[in-house]
């Protein structure tokens, strides 16, 4: 039985990591070694892509921050909307909460991608176009259903005698909010806030029809941009180090938060 | 009179959980609100603290009619049945937060704060988070937090019913002694009849949203207004006779007493309470309950009677007492 | 009370509401190089056209097929990932955080990265089948199965995703009911047949749903590997969309495919959930 086991373990590591390792593996092969990989080639290693990568113009380094950038603003704005929000659901009446709830939730369902023409012709309309800071508001908005839904359900996990107590200390609501209610679903919040940084970060079509200046490009983009540059010759090599940079925060995050992610992901799916 | 309640009210949809509600209770009075779960005793500490509105009548809190005044600016003592503690803060946040809303000076608060760590024996759990805390000192911080509130009223939900038997009755004079110190109106929520009757100066009995009657301990005992008082108040429970179709006839089991003339009854089990002994017994008017001195021997025929003013007589359809 | 939701409610309103409205009304324009870019009321043309636009009801059957056997292949695959990662063993933290990754990874980093391992002749694939003496795969340029390879980078994308929904599943299920059933002698196979499979049900209905929905807007991964290519044998209904707006810079038509979409993913959702009633009942009665 361990036996059998460890080989689904080991079936399932390289199912998850064999394509990464394929790109780590290529961006340290030389041009020469990846047309003929079997051959006996004399140059086999090289760092030439990852030069090439952070040389370019814009470097690559630039990408990542505008990713950071719009994943900060974007996750502090959905924060800042939806947790009053949430609040907000877990107090009000059923009949208008319920419903609030089931619009939530198939808007978290809805296949975002459909709504990009609309959101590409609200940033004309508005002049939101190649603004990183404004791209956070549909990220944000596209965000807010999970977020609520989360948070709600930490809300409503928490005892209303917290809240009665905090009145009776001469607590309004925000001074409720601020020091008691928000502190308490700090494990919610912190899962909820990498969840939208993710997808803020991974977030591709939005960003592809909002933002044009090559400097202000986020990740995903330019990383398409690369594969885009030509449909016949892609330069795989210089790519795969970019693949290789790009997911080294990313891996990072998932691996330092993965408690947070697994908890807000399956509360998710056992209370929403 | 520092807390008067004028024919309040409290609906829940189109029911009335709470309704005709008039009480009063005075400094330095404990009242005891006692009743089955439902009856409506939680409800009242909640429209008295402002944290449910109340749907009719009024409420005067220390000379004052507070009846639409938010709980926030109530200035009330609260304990909750859960202690309600803040369980990210340590022990002294939790006592200091509420003073610092109210914004008082850091040094005033540092010093009533440890004041009050002091007098509740808590100075080495200041540090502590609620989590780490026994019951008993978890009951302590959150009776800290409510005297630190300076308030005009006391309201205790259930204070010890999350305590082990033991602790609690070690407890209640202590407790008494603490919120009555400052001579303000203390309200007591409790299911336990004993604990009312050993923690309050009167006690008010609630039974369906009504308050069915309110006296001293002994008064409801001796004097109770219907069968619902007389079977909540005394243990063990009084014995009930159905002598006729009209009225039902019920005796304290202390009242009964071995007489010659007495009903025949027939000892079925016998139960050791200490200092004293329980018999129940089959009688021809039904089963019997029957306190002892535990010194009695049970005799060879047993026959039981009582004297005639320690009979209460109650309406058969109403409950209510015959006079 | 209800302010707290005012923020909230009012992005919502112009993140999905306007725009769906917005469709509603630009799908009966037609807005493109023709108009100057000017919106100009044709009268439900656009409807007409999407009716008989092949292209449109080819790529509708292509997004149902990669959005049924991509998820279906997902949902196995990450039963099997969920039941291997409820068991207790030594690094399973460690495990579960690695499969977590390809999740976590833009999809447009990967896609290329799919497109770099498919390659012909380069990608080892071809490579391995080149050695092995067999023919290329030609993945990437065979209209016939390139669909498939647009499926495997799906599937190994979304996988922990769907995995994780089903282990929060699988960890509300108390372990008693299966030693109860053990005790009365039931095999393991049992035990997955009358426990697990019951009471994973609302997990496995959640997750099919959710990943379902996004399935069927599949955009990045396409427009990345395959462009929508050989021969338009991959193309998604939201890259038709997207083509038709940014490409033929037809907005008033792009729209009316996005609106046609949406009516088709509203369809089908209302054809599934009568398709679940009219499974659920016969079986309820059963367990009356």
């Amino acid at each position: 039985m361990p036996h059998q086991r460890r080989l689904w373990i080991v079936l399932l590591l390289a199912w998850s990591l064999g394509p990464l390792l394929w790109q780590l593996y290529t961006s340290f092969c030389s041009d020469q070694a990846l047309v003929a990989p079997l051959a006996a080639t004399p140059e086999r290693w090289t760092l030439a892509h990852y030069r090439a990568v952070l040389n370019s113009q814009p470097p690559f380094w630039r990408y990542l921050l505008n990713s950071l950038f719009v994943g900060t603003s974007s996750t502090l704005l959905t924060l800042v909307i939806a947790l009053p929000a949430a609040y907000a659901l877990t107090r009000l009446k059923p009949w208008i909460a319920r419903p609030a709830r089931l619009l939530l939730l198939a808007a978290a369902l809805f296949p975002y991608v459909l709504l990009f023409l609309a959101l590409l012709e609200v940033a004309r309309s508005l002049h939101l176009g190649n603004n990183l800071l404004a791209l956070s508001i549909p990220y944000a908005a596209l965000s807010q259903p999970l977020a609520i839904l989360l948070l709600t359900a930490a809300f409503r996990d928490l005892p209303l005698d917290l809240e009665d107590a905090a009145r009776l200390e001469g607590m309004g609501l925000w001074q409720r909010l601020r020091w008691v209610l928000i502190p308490l679903i700090a494990p919610a919040t912190t899962s909820t806030a990498i969840l939208v940084f993710l997808f803020s970060w991974n977030e591709y079509p939005i960003a592809l029809t909002w933002i044009s200046d090559a400097s202000l490009l986020t990740l995903p983009v330019a990383m398409a941009r690369i594969a885009g540059s030509s449909i016949y010759s892609v330069p795989y090599g210089a790519y795969a180090a970019a693949t290789v940079l790009g997911s080294i925060p990313l891996v990072l995050l998932v691996l330092v938060f993965q408690k947070s992610i697994v908890s807000g992901l399956t509360s998710g799916a056992v209370k929403g | 009179m520092s807390l008067r309640l004028s024919n309040i009210g409290r609906r829940a949809g189109q029911q009335w959980i709470l309704r005709h509600l008039e009480l009063t209770v005075s400094d330095g009075e404990c009242l005891a609100l006692v009743g089955p779960s439902g009856c409506g005793k939680s409800t009242t500490l909640r429209l008295i603290a402002g944290l449910d509105p109340a749907d009719e009548g009024s409420i005067e809190l220390g000379e004052r009619d507070v009846t639409r005044l938010p709980a926030v600016q109530r200035r009330i003592g609260m304990v909750f049945q859960s202690y309600a503690l803040f369980p990210h803060l340590s022990v002294a946040d939790n006592l200091d937060l509420g003073l610092k809303i109210r914004g008082i000076a850091i040094q005033e608060r540092r010093r009533r704060v440890s004041d009050v760590l002091e007098r509740m024996r808590l100075q080495e759990r200041a540090a502590h988070k609620p989590a780490q805390l026994s019951g008993g000192q978890r009951q302590r911080v959150a009776l800290a937090r409510a005297l630190l509130r300076d308030p005009l009223i006391y309201l205790m939900d259930e204070p010890m019913s999350n305590l082990d038997a033991q602790l609690r009755e070690d407890l209640r004079p202590e407790l008494r002694q603490l919120v009555l110190r400052d001579q303000k109106p203390v309200l007591y929520v409790t299911h336990d009849q004993h604990e009312a009757m050993a923690m309050a100066d009167r006690i008010a009995v609630l039974h369906q949203g009504r308050l069915e009657q309110i006296g001293t301990p002994s008064e409801l005992y001796r004097d109770p207004v219907s069968l619902f008082v007389a079977t909540f108040i005394g243990r063990p429970q009084i014995n009930l006779l159905h002598t006729d179709s009209s009225s039902v006839l019920g005796v304290r089991p202390e009242a009964l007493q071995l007489q010659a003339d007495g009903l025949p009854c027939r000892l079925t089990h016998l139960e050791w309470l200490g200092a004293s002994q329980l018999w129940y017994l089959d009688s021809p008017q039904g089963t019997l309950r029957m306190v002892l001195a535990a010194d009695r021997r049970v005799p060879e025929t047993i026959r039981v009677g009582w004297r005639p003013q320690d009979e209460l007589r109650f309406d058969a359809v109403s409950g209510r007492r015959h006079r | 009370m209800i302010l707290l939701l005012g923020p909230a409610g009012l992005l919502l309103l112009v993140v999905f509401a306007a725009p769906l409205l917005h469709y509603a009304w630009l799908s009966n324009h037609a807005d493109s190089v023709v108009t100057g870019l000017e919106p100009v009321l044709n009268h439900g043309a656009n409807w007409i056209r999407l009716l008989q636009d092949q292209r449109f009801w080819q790529d509708a059957t292509q997004t149902l097929r990669f959005a049924l056997v991509s998820v279906g292949v997902e949902l196995l695959l990450a039963l099997a990932i969920a039941l291997l990662l409820d068991q207790r063993w030594r690094g399973r933290g460690a495990v579960r955080a690695i499969a977590l990754i390809p999740w976590a990874l833009p999809t447009t980093v990967m896609a290329l990265g799919w497109r770099w391992i498919f390659n012909t002749p380069y990608g080892p694939l071809d490579q391995l089948a080149h050695a092995l003496g067999w023919p290329s795969l030609n993945l990437l340029a065979n209209p016939a199965i390139t669909w498939i390879a647009t499926v495997v980078g799906d599937v190994w994308k979304t996988t922990p995703f769907a995995a994780l929904i089903l282990l929060a599943g699988l960890q509300t299920i108390p372990g008693d009911l299966y030693e109860a059933l053990r005790l009365e002698g039931g095999s393991s196979w049992v035990c997955f047949r009358r426990i697990t499979l019951p009471l994973l049900r609302p997990y496995l209905a959640l997750a099919l749903l959710f990943r379902l929905a996004q399935a069927f807007g599949v955009f990045d991964l396409i427009q990345v590997m395959t462009g929508g290519g050989p021969a338009s044998s991959t193309e998604s209904l939201a890259l038709y969309a997207y083509l038709n707006a940014m490409r033929f810079l037809d907005f008033g038509y792009s729209a009316t495919v996005v609106s046609g979409s949406f009516l088709l993913l509203l369809g089908l959702c209302l054809g599934g959930w009568l398709l679940s009633l009219g499974l659920s009942r016969p079986q309820r009665q059963q367990e009356v």
